[in-house]
């Protein structure tokens, strides 16, 4: 169990940090300069927060209202740092070793699991290199090692894979979140990359210039997300807004650009919203489905949510493509220029001759409208 | 001092031979050892702090350490005197003691290591800003304490800029004039440096000395600065 809550102040910029996790890894993340880091920092103790209270596996690192505030040493915190931060005069094994705990008779006390963990990680071969001779990836699995050999309660990773290729980030992170997870304490990880957080961790914290939202779990977050900001923090797209014309049934039906939109309840979020308020919601570009003009029948029935309009965009993404969607209909369209964005595989736009052929009815199946309960 | 002897050159048989005084360059090394030594083991955790602490009054003794290298020698050594001549609160104190301090070869390590103190300062410091400061953060995280890091990380890191710190301060001290002159004196065989010597020999137009002592003092500035700067890689 893991507890945060900071404040500091840095001139302009306010952190403000409120969250807890109990699940083994949590990512933190957000553009940088949003707060992760500070947060780290302040969970490690290299930083004080002019207010709050830090709680680790049951000890209080950090109270203002106690007046606690435990030095780094005392902390038994973790800590990999951006870039990893090797000693640069040590070899690899001096490196690990100026962690460990030693006993009264000069041998160390890291527990056998950890020695398990770190003989796992294969850095034995590389014990008398120095840290510029190592690769990116042996030089984290070090950082790794070092700070798991003083058995911390806790351990932070600030973004672990910045210094690392793309093809690396992908190997590595799935060797990581293994790792982490046989350790089996908490891990807090920092990253501005949701994809990398959804791979390794369990719990996700949003920052967003200095504030956090509550850690959720990550299927909850992409498929679940409880408000129009939480949305746009994780880069949701088609972010829309409607006014509810009926939502005393099993679905929400929304009055949406001149037409009926049939929505699917959130099942963990309740809506406490009645006829005629605005709703937030939003439609994944990839769920939109454009209906082929040589089937005969393109009824109310087979597909609802139905909408006819005009390509008047469209953006080429290699492997697929982002078409720009007007409906028909009078008024503003609601996204500037386009109402939709509609995201389809490049097989699909060319065998529909798209490029040619601009006007399409299409249908957005009720469960891949996301409504957004909360402000 | 008759005409013959104070021009230094002993005529007779043979070359002329130079009436030579080594003593100055004795005194001289001496001194400059001691204040170099003095100089780093009060600069370089000086140096540490100014790098990495913030802490009330550190802007004056920023400054403060910065005016041997401004003021005038003469200045810095009156108020020099004034702490530890007779009447001078340091000077009492030793007094107590039984400590000499004003006009003794002490007074001159004492002068030559205010002279070159801001060399070693700002160069270490420099050096000590270099280190990345998630070493000493991470260390901190491994369990060390500040001190231990201090030698484990710090001083490791940064031992280039200490020890080219080290090296102009030990030239500086070599060649300290004005605050030893004030606070030391001119006194032949006791407190006269080879800065003073070589001023002497001027005066009394023995130019053979004052270009021996000169072109030793040249020797042993180029074999530190060139040869352990260039050895140990070291940028001034």
């Amino acid at each position: 169990m893991l507890s945060v809550t900071a404040r500091k102040q840095f001139g302009d910029f306010i952190l403000d940090a409120a969250w807890t996790t109990d699940q083994p890894i949590v990512a933190l993340v957000g553009p940088s300069g949003s707060g992760k880091t500070l947060t780290l920092q302040c969970i490690a103790g290299l930083i004080a927060p002019d207010s709050g209270r830090i709680v680790s596996a049951g000890r209080t690192l950090f109270d203002s209202a106690e007046r606690v505030n435990l030095p780094p040493q005392q902390r038994r915190i973790g800590y990999v740092f951006q870039g990893y931060a090797l000693f640069p005069h040590m070899t690899v094994a001096r490196n690990i070793a100026y962690g460990v705990p030693r006993g009264a008779d000069g041998r160390d006390r890291a527990s056998e699991r950890t020695k398990r963990i770190i003989d796992r990680l294969g850095i034995n071969p590389l014990s008398a290199r120095y840290p510029s001779e190592l690769s990116g990836g042996q030089q984290q699995r070090v950082a790794l090692a070092r700070a798991l050999a003083t058995d911390p309660d806790v351990l932070l990773l600030d973004e672990p894979f910045s210094a690392l290729d793309a093809p690396l980030r992908r190997e590595l992170s799935a060797e990581l979140s293994q790792t982490l997870r046989e350790w089996g304490k908490i891990a807090v990880l920092v990253t501005h990359d949701l994809p990398e957080a959804y791979q390794i961790a369990d719990m996700v914290v949003l920052y967003e210039h200095g504030s956090t939202t509550a850690a959720v779990s990550k299927n909850d977050l992409l498929w679940n997300p409880s408000s129009e900001r939480v949305a746009r923090l994780i880069g949701a797209r088609n972010i829309l807004h409607a006014a509810i014309a009926d939502a005393s049934g099993d679905s929400i039906i929304l009055d949406w650009r001149g037409g009926r939109l049939e929505a699917a309840r959130s099942p963990s979020h309740a809506l406490h919203a009645r006829a005629g308020d605005s709703l937030a919601f939003f439609v994944r570009p990839e769920y939109v489905r454009l209906i082929r003009k040589n089937r005969p029948v393109t009824d109310g029935l087979r597909h609802t949510n139905l909408f006819h309009g005009e390509i008047v965009g469209e953006r080429d993404e290699g492997t697929t493509w982002v078409l720009f969607f007007r409906l028909a209909r009078e008024g503003r369209p609601s996204q500037g220029l386009y109402d939709l964005e509609i995201e389809i595989p490049k097989l699909v736009y060319e065998r529909l001759g798209i490029s040619t052929d601009r006007h399409w009815d299409v249908s957005i199946h009720p469960g891949s409208i996301q409504v957004l309960p909360g402000r | 001092m008759g005409p013959r002897e104070r021009r230094g050159v002993e005529r007779g048989e043979g070359p002329p031979r130079l009436n030579m005084d080594w003593f100055p360059v004795w005194l001289s090394l001496r001194v400059a050892l001691l204040a170099s030594a003095v100089t780093v083991v009060l600069g370089v955790p000086l140096a540490w702090l100014l790098a990495r602490r913030r802490f009330p009054g550190r802007d004056v003794i920023s400054a403060a350490l910065l005016s041997p290298l401004v003021l005038p020698p003469t200045v810095l050594g009156y108020y020099l005197l004034m702490l530890i001549g007779a009447r001078g609160v340091v000077g009492r104190t030793l007094a107590g003691w039984n400590i000499e301090l004003a006009f003794t070869w002490r007074a001159a390590v004492l002068a030559a290591a205010v002279g070159s103190f801001p060399l070693l300062i700002r160069t270490a410091q420099s050096g000590f800003e270099s280190v990345d400061r998630r070493l000493e953060q991470a260390a901190q995280t491994l369990g060390h304490s500040e001190l231990s890091i201090f030698w484990t990380i710090s001083v490791p890191l940064a031992w280039r800029a200490i020890l080219a710190g080290t090296v102009l301060a030990f030239c500086r001290a070599f060649g300290d004039f004005g605050i030893t002159l004030m606070v030391a004196g001119n006194i032949p065989g006791r407190t006269q440096t080879l800065p003073l010597a070589i001023y002497d020999h001027v005066q009394a137009n023995q130019l053979g000395q004052a270009n021996v002592l000169s072109l030793l003092s040249i020797g042993i500035f180029l074999t530190l600065m060139l040869a352990l700067g260039r050895a140990a890689r070291l940028r001034f």
